[in-house]
């Protein structure tokens, strides 16, 4: 809106969300935009839902969207939720091979849904969706998830590699600093590969 | 009938009240509300404590309200800024039987630090507010401010000040209400005000409101007074009287039932008279809202905004503008009933991931052993809250900070027994949970409280505090032994190891038997904080018959296979699943050599 972007991160509490945003966050400002961000993480470490949005541009009033124009969800649920917070045009990049099974359906109450293209192309929004968790792996950290997602999305945002790298040396802790550059740079590689491959 | 009697305003609301079928009215001392439950200790019927303060004074009277008996609770005005916190939410669960919360204002600071006018909290809190203007007003006003709370569900404010609580007059009595003690009924969505239940209910305040200001246009106790003159005159309390006597020939819009304001009676008034003023002590309460109707209104401009007010001053402020030319005539705008949100919808066909207590987390163990004891747990707020959440739905109540000690002392005095247990994390305890377990022990309540010593403020991300001793640097400053410190008080208190779930079912079970107040300190350093691995359970798939009995933990780490259990990797090795499983189909074996 007023040409400012809004990307929402959706995931599970212990996800790496923050880090992720704050990721995003750095590279925006370092490409000289101005950012606003919000979280809401009071529960973030007891297995709830997690959302974090960074909206960056030439100027930036609020620190909320009402819609997003990418969100990147960290897991597969959260994804199909977070479809919701789409816009128009907008686009998914969703972590489509973690699940994380909330108890509900660990107790058989409700079941985990599945079809996350379905959903996507329901409602026309651009679905990138990547084996995050194979990409982490790859990269040596499960933990990566988030950051191998960012490499994924960074197709879709408009920064150089050499902004994201900034971004990520700021936001990222020295020692795990590599292992979360090797993820990112897989998670973009295999976003451009798909491109190539379609 | 009974001969007339002569009673100080706050006598007349003690008589009120028991002819209004209270049962229990508590409250802390202070002028000009001191003695009203120096008047219910004198009479019969009804039960009356002194408080350690007006915060766990409310939470008595609210846990008293839940157990089914109508319930007074007293306190001046500043008194009222020590129980805002579960004075705030309380409009939002609402209440079981009748609860009125009798603010005693000190206009002048006879005796006070500040002349705050207490008419803003009503507001603020979006509940009714009575304001007697005579002692059997006063009277009256208890059983009237009684069946608005029962037929609203919500706490009623009657404000007084030091001239109706400390004035006197005639009271006729009436005839007593019959009021039967009303069943406890769990309502976990009412009671437990974690957000999900609480946005619920603060829609249905915001409908409440709107309700009580139909009920406020009919409602007998705000008359439209004819008078003889072109003057009106909008007042409550003794500012009605002072104004009464100052402008006999006035109108009146007299307010009983003061917020919230009816503004259609207010018109009217308008349709009588050319020239109208609010007479009120202290803040522009009604004059903000008469303004806002679009309506002329003399007020602050000629009232002073400070100190008493009697007829003199009332009349040499109004006196000259009823001499004046009236101001132009102008219609009343009602403002409409404000819009209110959508409320979030969850999406169709998804789960829902709603935050839950981490694998391992002793919490969990707590309130296994306390479900099989039929006791009501009076929760707080902390990480523990989620177990009022599906499956665990552990607890009755979640109100503000602290407020389960004092509401398991309300509640189990008001039924004469140990019904509910106290539940509270060990942070909650210092941040204002002594306060009431020191009143526990004073009022003698037959009660247990369950300390969740996790040793940590955890649900903020692991905060010290006095228990730990841990500052925002992480640098280790001197800290508090709970055990100690409930000793020191005089109550009895056993520390008990979490994570020996049978030891603490034991320690539960035998406090529910003992007589009087014990204190249980369930002690396990947060999981998330330890990261212990204590073993690893085995499932027996032979035995396994998917009763169900682990399931219902609610445990992160458990979930129904095809034919067995499944014990997922997030398993701590707890064992309580172990401890519940009837069928032997679980067992624990240690990570390490324990030696």
């Amino acid at each position: 809106m007023n040409g400012t972007t809004t990307v929402t991160l959706a995931g599970v509490g212990g996800q790496g969300i923050l880090l992720g945003a704050a990721v995003l966050a750095e590279t925006a400002a370092g490409a000289g935009l101005e950012v606003k961000a919000s979280e809401v993480k009071g529960m973030a470490q007891r297995g709830g839902s997690v959302l974090s949005t960074v909206r960056f541009g030439e100027h930036v009033w609020s620190p909320v969207g009402s819609h997003a124009d990418v969100v990147i969800a960290t897991e597969l649920l959260e994804g199909i939720r977070g479809l919701d917070l789409l816009g128009a045009r907008g686009t998914m990049v969703c972590a489509s091979t973690t699940r994380i099974t909330p108890g509900s359906v660990l107790r058989r109450e409700e079941d985990y849904p599945d079809d996350l293209a379905g959903a996507a192309a329901l409602r026309g929004v651009r679905l990138v969706a990547v084996d995050a968790e194979g990409i982490a792996l790859q990269a040596g950290t499960l933990r990566a998830v988030n950051v191998a997602l960012l490499g994924a999305a960074s197709t879709v945002l408009p920064f150089s590699e050499a902004e994201w790298r900034r971004g990520l040396e700021t936001a990222v802790p020295a020692r795990i600093l590599e292992v979360n550059l090797r993820a990112f740079e897989l998670g973009r590689a295999a976003v451009a590969s798909q491109e190539v491959e379609s | 009938m009974e001969r007339q009697l002569f009673f100080s305003g706050n006598e007349a609301i003690a008589h009120g009240a028991v002819r209004a079928g209270a049962r229990f009215a508590c409250g802390y001392p202070g002028t000009p509300s001191t003695e009203i439950i120096e008047a219910t200790a004198g009479l019969e019927g009804i039960h009356s404590e002194w408080c350690v303060n007006e915060k766990v004074a409310l939470e008595t009277a609210v846990g008293a309200s839940l157990a089914g008996v109508r319930t007074i609770v007293t306190m001046k005005h500043v008194g009222l800024n020590v129980a805002a916190d579960p004075f705030m939410t309380l409009s939002l669960t609402g209440v079981n039987a009748g609860l009125v919360i009798i603010s005693a204002d000190d206009p002048g600071m006879h005796s006070s630090q500040n002349e705050q006018d207490n008419r803003n909290y009503a507001k603020f809190a979006k509940i009714p507010m009575l304001e007697p203007s005579d002692s059997q007003e006063a009277y009256d006003f208890v059983a009237e401010a009684f069946a608005l709370s029962e037929e609203f569900d919500t706490p009623v404010m009657l404000r007084t000040t030091t001239r109706i609580s400390h004035g006197r007059g005639q009271v006729l009595p009436r005839v007593p209400v019959e009021v039967e003690p009303r069943d406890y009924a769990r309502d976990i969505s009412k009671y437990v005000m974690v957000p999900q239940y609480a946005r619920q209910r603060n829609r249905l305040v915001l409908e409440r409101l709107e309700k009580l200001r139909r009920r406020a246009e009919e409602s007998p106790l705000n008359v439209l007074e004819a008078g003889s003159s072109d003057f009106g005159i909008i007042a409550s309390g003794v500012a009605y009287a002072y104004a009464r006597e100052a402008f006999p020939k006035a109108w009146f819009l007299k307010l009983g039932m003061s917020h919230p304001l009816p503004y259609a009676k207010v018109a009217r008034l308008y349709d009588h008279v050319s020239r109208v003023a609010v007479v009120e002590e202290l803040d522009p309460f009604f004059e903000e809202q008469v303004r806002a109707l679009g309506l002329p209104v003399i007020g602050k401009a000629a009232i002073p905004a400070d100190g008493e007010l009697d007829q003199e001053k009332v009349f040499r402020a109004l006196e000259p503008y009823v001499q004046r030319k009236p101001p132009r005539r102008r219609r009343p705008v009602m403002p409409p009933a404000p819009k209110l949100a959508t409320p979030p919808q969850p999406a169709p066909g998804l789960p829902v991931r709603p935050p839950v207590l981490c694998p391992g987390c002793s919490h969990r163990s707590v309130y296994s052993a306390l479900r099989k004891r039929r006791l009501a747990p009076m929760g707080d707020i902390g990480c523990y809250t989620l177990g009022a959440l599906p499956p665990l739905l552990a607890l009755d109540s979640c109100l503000c900070m602290g407020a389960s000690i004092g509401m398991m002392a309300g509640f189990n005095k008001a039924l004469g027994r140990k019904a509910a247990v106290g539940v509270i994390g060990d942070s909650t305890f210092f941040h204002s949970g002594v306060t009431p377990l020191i009143d526990a022990f004073y009022n003698e309540v037959e009660g247990m409280v369950v300390i969740l010593d996790n040793r940590t403020t955890a649900m903020t991300g692991h905060q010290g505090h006095p228990g730990t001793g841990l500052r925002p640097d992480r640098a280790q400053g001197p800290s508090v032994d709970i055990q100690k410190l409930c000793e020191g008080i005089g109550v009895r208190c056993v520390t008990v190891d979490a994570t020996d779930h049978k030891a603490l079912d034991t320690a539960i079970k035998e406090e529910a038997k003992a007589a009087g107040l014990g204190v249980i300190i369930a002690l396990a350093p947060c999981v998330l904080v330890t990261r212990e691995q204590a073993g690893e359970v085995v499932v027996d798939e032979e035995r396994c018959n998917l009763c169900g009995l682990c399931v219902d933990l609610g445990c992160p780490a458990i979930a129904p296979g095809e034919d067995a259990i499944a014990v997922l990797e997030t398993c701590t090795g707890c064992g309580l699943c172990v401890s519940v499983c009837k069928r032997g189909a679980l067992s624990l074996s240690c990570a390490e050599d324990p030696s």
